[in-house]
């Protein structure tokens, strides 16, 4: 068995990543340039597989590696890729006109951390390892909420998606003693992976019909 | 193995789908597929009857009364929608309209969306249920945006956007029912089947599964089209390609109600019957309400057909909300009657669309009768049924729903369900007067009749008459046992 000591490094690492995972979420938020948004998104997705390793390596389990490798083959590496390819494809690198400027925005998602932080606080009681590991991810629920609605750009909005989805896994980390099963993890991870491909092939269509990947162009169908 | 069949089967063909020569050997594929499928689903009514619970791969997959209903549900549209699929890309291809290969892409996505759905009914495993209607999602999408059209791309877009985030809160929900699962068995690594969850409901943390059952009621009740989460749910029916329209109206709605009711059964074996079936209530009461008034401003056709689904859907809700064995029978005759209704409406919309290249009421109506006399007497025929007029099931399974409630002295409820009920059955009938009789005025041009519909449509009126007047005993068993098991007994 583990020694106690060992375990609050572990814990310490946890809170240490998750924090970080946070402030990614904010640097996000204040990023105009899509290629440096999925850089970022990557470098958060780094973390979640950093997490999951370390909860793999304190609990001896060792199904939850494979989610750490998988995270780090699917959301570090091969999501990224595909992003990249896709925004050098359509050739728009830059989110030209956010509905709020980076100020407001970064103000919002504080008031959204705050909201995070007292939402988790009935279930701290629930978390095995880390502090607070549970009111990071519903900030990053929450903040990749309003990412997706005060951004234009179809391939933002993916990223939000993206956000949105790894505050879920870092919910199911922080609350469960190894993560989901390993059948439901895989079923998640493909599903992801799967939507961020037709997402992709949506976004291509809707550039090369629209000329365009301003979502606000897309407001035909009304009532 | 007759769940495993039931999932493969849409499989095998999908990937046939996709490597086979000719188009029409794509759309025998998907007939042959869905009518194995219906037969599967027929034989395992049968064995829920006789043996109860049936369960594979070690309880990975489970199917109870409930799930055989849903089966049999998702392989009738199917099927009636396939048989319909051929002959309506046929045209489509002739005018231009689609490219051969978006006629693959429809015959391989559709088997995998069926597939989805069966995978939704007869996965045992929250999170896998999870996944699998995420994937239906996924599969749906693109057939949404299959037209390629400046609106069918903006349809698809708000669909996958608004679901993603939709889904993404529902499986923060399932993550917290296994949290809460997790709290009872520190030690272990708990099941996360739902039949092990149903054991230990009552000792499960009644603030987690709160939590939980509203996001989870969020996340799938937007996939359930229910008010005011629907926006997405006209723009993609309209949009959507006559067929999956049918499919997406048909089942996929109450496929998403399915993994709703999963949580709602769970809940309420936890906290009681007080806390979800409120939530089910109010919503789904609110959906019949806000359904009418949109009905009546319609100018499109199969908008004005979605927004009656969200009138069925919000019915479907109210029924299982009200809580007694009758409202919860008829809620689950219902969902029957309406899966064999509204394709049949779709389809006949399918034909006047490829007709007139248009869904417009201002340019399609009026005197369409002139043009397509049998498209006509069939939709006729099946909006008689949608609005709930005798001698139709849905006559029937409304008024069951109706009277259980004033019996079980919901009065109130009964009262704003028939108000609803009446408005949109106002809404639409008045809209196809508008568009179905009349004289044609003389300057339209002629144009060529699609009457491709032909067959389906009689095979789902067929179906719905038929199951209008006979009910065979084995049907009505597992139908009142489904609704046992929604209202909570074992």
């Amino acid at each position: 068995m583990n020694q106690p000591v060992s375990t609050e490094f572990g814990a310490q690492l946890i809170t240490l990543m998750a924090a970080l995972m946070l402030v990614v979420q904010l640097l996000i938020i204040a990023q105009r340039m899509l290629l440096t948004t999925i850089r970022l998104f990557a470098v958060q997705s780094f973390f979640l597989a950093g997490i999951a390793a370390v909860v793999a390596f304190f609990h001896n389990a060792g199904e939850v590696y494979v989610v750490a490798v998988l995270t780090l083959i699917g959301k570090v590496i091969f999501l990224p890729w595909l992003l990249d390819r896709q925004v050098r494809r359509i050739q728009i690198v830059q989110e030209l006109e956010p509905l709020l400027n980076p100020t407001a925005s970064m103000l919002v998602c504080g008031g959204l951390t705050l909201l995070g932080y007292s939402v988790a606080r009935p279930f701290t009681s629930l978390e095995r390892l880390g502090n607070n590991t549970l009111a990071v991810a519903i900030t990053l629920v929450l903040t990749g909420f309003f990412l997706m609605i005060s951004r234009r750009k179809a391939l933002t909005q993916v990223l939000a998606l993206l956000t949105v989805e790894n505050g879920v896994m870092l919910a199911a980390v922080a609350l469960t003693s190894y993560g989901m099963p390993l059948v439901v993890e895989l079923g998640v991870f493909f599903d992801v992976l799967v939507a961020v491909m037709v997402l992709g092939i949506l976004v291509y269509r809707i550039r090369e019909t629209f000329a365009s990947m301003d979502t606000s162009k897309l407001s035909q169908l009304k009532g | 193995m007759l769940l495993t069949w039931t999932l493969i089967t849409p499989v095998a063909a999908a990937l046939a789908s996709l490597f086979a020569s000719s188009r029409r050997t794509m759309a025998l594929l998907n007939v042959l597929a869905f009518g194995l499928t219906l037969g599967f689903g027929i034989a395992l009514v049968g064995r829920v009857l006789s043996h109860g619970v049936i369960s594979e791969w070690n309880a990975f997959l489970y199917a109870d009364a409930l799930s055989a209903w849903m089966v049999l549900l998702i392989s009738a549209v199917s099927l009636g929608t396939s048989v319909y699929a051929g002959r309506y890309f046929q045209r489509d291809l002739a005018a231009g309209a689609v490219t051969p290969g978006r006629v693959r892409q429809f015959h391989v996505l559709t088997p995998l969306f069926a597939a989805g759905m069966f995978l939704v009914v007869l996965a045992n495993n929250l999170g896998v249920m999870w996944a699998a209607v995420e994937a239906t999602a996924l599969a749906s999408v693109l057939l949404v945006a299959l037209y390629n059209r400046r609106t069918s791309l903006e349809a698809a877009w708000k669909y996958i956007i608004l679901g993603s985030l939709a889904l993404a809160l529902a499986l923060l929900g399932t993550v917290f029912i296994y949290a809460a699962a997790c709290k009872n068995a520190p030690q272990e690594l708990p099941s996360f089947n739902w039949s092990q969850l149903m054991t230990t409901a009552h000792q499960l943390d009644p603030h987690l599964v709160k939590l939980a059952f509203v996001l989870a009621f969020i996340g799938y009740g937007t996939k359930a089209g229910l008010a005011p989460m629907h926006t997405w749910l006209p723009d993609a029916h309209s949009e959507a390609p006559s067929p999956t329209s049918a499919m997406l109206s048909g089942v996929s709605l109450k496929v998403a109600l399915y993994a709703l009711l999963r949580f709602h059964i769970l809940t309420t074996a936890c906290l009681g019957s007080g806390f979800s079936r409120h939530f089910l209530l109010g919503f789904g009461l609110f959906s019949m309400l806000l359904a009418a008034p949109f009905i009546l401003v319609q100018r499109n056709l199969k908008r004005m057909l979605a927004y009656s689904s969200l009138e069925h859907i919000g019915l479907i809700c109210t029924g299982i909300a009200m809580n007694t064995p009758a409202t919860i029978f008829g809620a689950v005759l219902h969902m029957g009657y309406h899966a064999l209704t509204k394709p049949l409406l779709f389809v006949a919309a399918g034909n006047i669309h490829q007709t007139f290249h248009s869904l417009e009421f201002r340019i399609i109506g009026p005197g369409v009768v002139k043009v397509l006399p049998l498209t006509v007497l069939f939709m006729g025929l099946g909006a008689m049924a949608a609005v709930g007029l005798p001698p139709f099931g849905l006559f029937l399974s409304e008024m069951t729903v109706i009277s259980g409630g004033l019996a079980a002295q919901q009065t109130t409820v009964s009262v704003l369900i028939l108000v609803a009920l009446l408005a949109s059955f106002c809404g639409i009938l008045q809209q196809l007067f508008r568009i179905l009789p009349g004289a044609r005025r003389p300057e339209r041009a002629r144009t060529e009749r699609a009457t491709d519909g032909l067959a389906a449509m009689a095979l789902l009126l067929g179906g719905l008459l038929l199951f209008s007047w006979w009910l065979p005993e084995p049907l009505n068993k597992v139908m009142h046992q489904a609704a046992a098991i929604i209202g909570g007994q074992p």
